[in-house]
């Protein structure tokens, strides 16, 4: 109920609004929607985008997370971490970080003079810069997935295959079929997310869907413009999902890691070991390291940190206090959620299911005008004029994360756990509270961290709704980025990578928090 | 049921697989101390034990999959793992597995699913479709090559699952505990079945089961294990059995 309050029925209001012209049904909001070159550039934009950063995700993505997850290359933990960190940050900070690299007075020029920039600024800005650094962003969800699925798989069916063939053999005819599920959701989880992506093509001057959205809200307050151009975000994005619906959901329901223990040892690369370590590393240096050594250069000094800090102190203790809240929130949520799915409680555990998955997939600025659109009342400016309509925001947009993983988590525990529980005369919520909650803790921890990262990264959907006066680090880092100095910037980027990053670090370092336990 | 044991010209059994002095360690538990046992050729060897006695790992040593921690295990004359080290990958050893959970691939059919080694072993399209038809024929399942396996009821998964690993004509059949899913009655047909594919294609099968009975139907010889040593073994003749 309260997922169809915070998450369905903004939407709902959205599309109703738009085709209400003077209390009248009328479609004169999508008149030039079919009609106008400019729409169907911009569809064309869109699509060719999120193709080529699918296409290139999954092509570098897969055979990465099959190195990562299946063989001896060194340091396999280490890269895994490096691989995420992009995912982790708001995505137009790693565009920033290469304008500053590539742009025209950016690091490069420094060296090679502004003729050489000339080229490379001109790649930047436009597809093939946006496609470059949306897929630094994603890489990690086909690399991440592939490596979750490899460990989905039955050991056994890999042996079997092991004792007629070579594991060239074995990956081809058996592994790499059994994970295509993933494959599949990977990329189509990279598709929609870069179909929805506005900050970086706006960044990068790209016009696309997003941008168009986010433009005729925010700069001419055009509500039926905005609302009409998201509409066809909104139609992909359902399209996408009831594919994904007829063909995969079946498969992916059954991503539970594999109960067997002992596993194959990991496939030897023998004399091709140096060299996809020295390709994995170039990888990760280009993708991952060199955007934070250019902006780590660019804010050289504590000089620009005591600007930042004092531009923006105030706007980075907000973020970490909202993300705080909305993890808790999410997490709490998503756990409530995630044991409806698990358990199938509810009839409607798959239409659930389902809504969370569509609202994630959903792009930022759809949910974003769909909540102004439901809040923006009189009534309920109590709620439109404080930050509850950003934490509303969250929860609708990243209960499908904290829900996914406590439903991985509940997989796990065996359902005789709670029935012994229930056995011994104990109601729901203490089952629930003092059995099933601290059985799936690591997956509360894991739900919360998510939560919070995701939270602290948002840049779409508060953009668009928050209140005077209530602006997060990430809001103004972009307000910033049309006139303030890249020395600024480039602090400020840091300070937004440390806040993000610092809890996972101190959960990591902190003994047996993040190691896995199996429960039998 | 008939004797399928080959000897060689002085009288003696032939030695196929040879396991000597190996000893394997999981997570500094110990699971197997100082086995040695042979195999011989033609020979239906049973490991009989309770759980945790170590009898799949030894299994597990002679396919590749594991290294003995020390120790070495030898097939047909040749050194194919010592000492922590795999000399010989599982695929050059020539070898099948019935496996517990049976692991017949899901995404192929059945015919996909025997048809796999033969590709590997680069045999041509015409010879793979003829191996393909006689090995169903000869398990029973010649109607079902185009089943997935999630069609198949459990016995039909099971002599599928033997068709593959018959399919490579191998030395030894390593069977893990593979009835131990199937209720008494079909157990006991599936048990006939196997003895029959076992004495008219001759290969030496080593059959891993808790259940005396079974072992003790099945085996020309008993190994019976406890706590990851070798506890006796014991020949098994039509009068009777006997200790070796």
């Amino acid at each position: 109920m309260l997922l169809l309050v915070i998450g369905l029925l903004p939407i709902l209001s959205m599309l109703a609004k738009s085709v209400i012209v003077d209390g009248r049904l009328s479609l004169a909001s999508y008149g030039g929607l079919l009609t106008s070159a400019h729409q169907w550039t911009l569809m064309g934009h869109s699509l060719a985008l999120s193709s080529l950063v699918t296409a290139l995700t999954i092509a570098f993505g897969v055979p990465l997370g099959i190195l990562l997850g299946k063989t001896d290359l060194p340091f396999r933990r280490f890269f895994t971490v490096i691989f995420v960190i992009p995912l982790l940050i708001p995505p137009y900070i790693i565009a920033v970080s290469w304008f500053d690299l590539l742009g025209r007075e950016g690091l490069l020029a420094y060296f090679l003079g502004v003729s050489a920039t000339r080229v490379t600024a001109r790649f930047l800005f436009g597809l093939p810069g946006c496609a470059a650094v949306l897929f630094s962003i994603f890489l990690p969800i086909p690399m991440l997935l592939t490596i979750i699925f490899l460990r989905t798989i039955n050991p056994r069916l890999e042996e079997a295959g092991r004792l007629v063939s070579r594991w060239r053999g074995v990956m081809k005819g058996i592994t790499i079929p059994l994970i295509l599920p993933g494959v599949l959701l990977s990329a189509m989880l990279v598709f929609l997310l870069s179909f929805g992506e506005f900050s970086v093509p706006n960044f990068l001057r790209y016009n696309v869907f997003p941008v168009e959205s986010f433009t005729q809200f925010s700069a001419f307050y055009n509500f039926k413009a905005a609302t009409a151009a998201a509409v066809p975000l909104a139609v992909v994005t359902l399209v996408v999902l009831l594919t994904e619906a007829a063909f995969l959901r079946e498969r992916t329901y059954q991503l539970r890691p594999s109960p067997e223990v002992r596993r194959l040892p990991p496939v030897e690369l023998g004399s091709y070991r140096k060299w996809l370590l020295g390709l994995v590393m170039i990888l990760g240096f280009v993708m991952v390291i060199l955007p934070v050594i250019v902006l780590i250069v660019q804010s050289a000094g504590t000089k620009a940190y005591i600007e930042a800090l004092g531009w923006a102190g105030d706007s980075l203790l907000r973020s970490i206090l909202y993300a705080v809240i909305g993890a808790t929130l999410l997490t709490f949520f998503g756990f409530f959620t995630g044991y409806l799915i698990q358990t199938k409680a509810l009839s409607c555990w798959r239409s659930v299911d389902s809504l969370t998955i569509f609202l994630f997939a959903l792009p930022s600025t759809v949910i974003g005008i769909g909540l102004i659109s439901l809040w923006n009342t009189p009534w309920t400016n109590f709620i439109y004029s404080t930050p509850v309509i950003i934490l509303l925001g969250y929860l609708a947009k990243y209960t499908a994360l904290t829900s996914r993983i406590s439903v991985t988590q509940l997989a796990q525990i065996p359902s005789s756990m709670e029935e012994a529980a229930q056995v011994a005369g104990a109601g729901w919520f203490r089952r629930l509270g003092f059995i099933v909650a601290p059985l799936a803790r690591r997956g509360l921890l894991a739900g919360w961290l998510v939560g919070y990262i995701f939270s602290l990264r948002d840049t779409g959907i508060t953009m668009l709704v928050y209140p005077a006066g209530h602006e997060t680090l990430p809001i103004r880092i972009f307000t910033l980025m049309a006139n303030g100095s890249p020395q600024l910037i480039a602090a400020l980027c840091m300070v937004m990578i440390t806040a993000t990053l610092l809890p996972a670090g101190i959960l990591w370092v902190i003994p047996g928090v993040m190691t896995r336990k199996v429960i039998r | 049921m008939g004797d399928t044991r080959r000897y060689d010209q002085k009288g003696d059994q032939m030695k196929l697989v040879d396991i000597d002095s190996v000893s394997k360690c999981y997570n500094r538990v110990k699971v197997l101390d100082n086995i040695s046992l042979d195999i011989n050729e033609g020979e239906r060897t049973v490991i009989l034990g309770p759980s945790g006695c170590g009898k799949t790992t030894i299994l597990r040593l002679i396919a590749g999959f594991i290294a003995p921690d020390t120790g070495g295990i030898s097939i047909a004359g040749e050194l194919v793992s010592r000492n922590g080290r795999i000399i010989k990958p599982p695929e050059q050893r020539n070898l099948g597995m019935v496996f517990q959970d049976l692991a017949l691939w899901p995404h192929l059919s059945v015919k996909g699913n025997i048809e796999f080694g033969l590709k590997a072993k680069g045999l041509p399209k015409i010879e793979r479709k003829q191996r393909i038809r006689e090995i169903l024929k000869l398990v029973g399942m010649a109607g079902y090559a185009d089943r997935k396996p999630g069609e198949l009821s459990g016995g039909q998964q099971q002599r599928v699952a033997l068709a593959r690993a018959l399919a490579l004509e191998p030395r030894v059949l390593l069977m893990d505990e593979p009835l131990s899913s199937l209720d008494l009655e079909l157990n006991v047909r599936l048990r006939k079945e196997i003895l029959r594919l076992q004495e008219k294609l001759g290969f030496a099968m080593v059959y891993v089961t808790h259940d005396r009975d079974e072992a003790f139907d099945i085996a020309m010889r008993v190994v019976s294990m406890k706590q990851g040593r070798i506890d006796h073994v014991r020949t098994v003749t039509p009068c009777g059995d006997k200790d070796a």
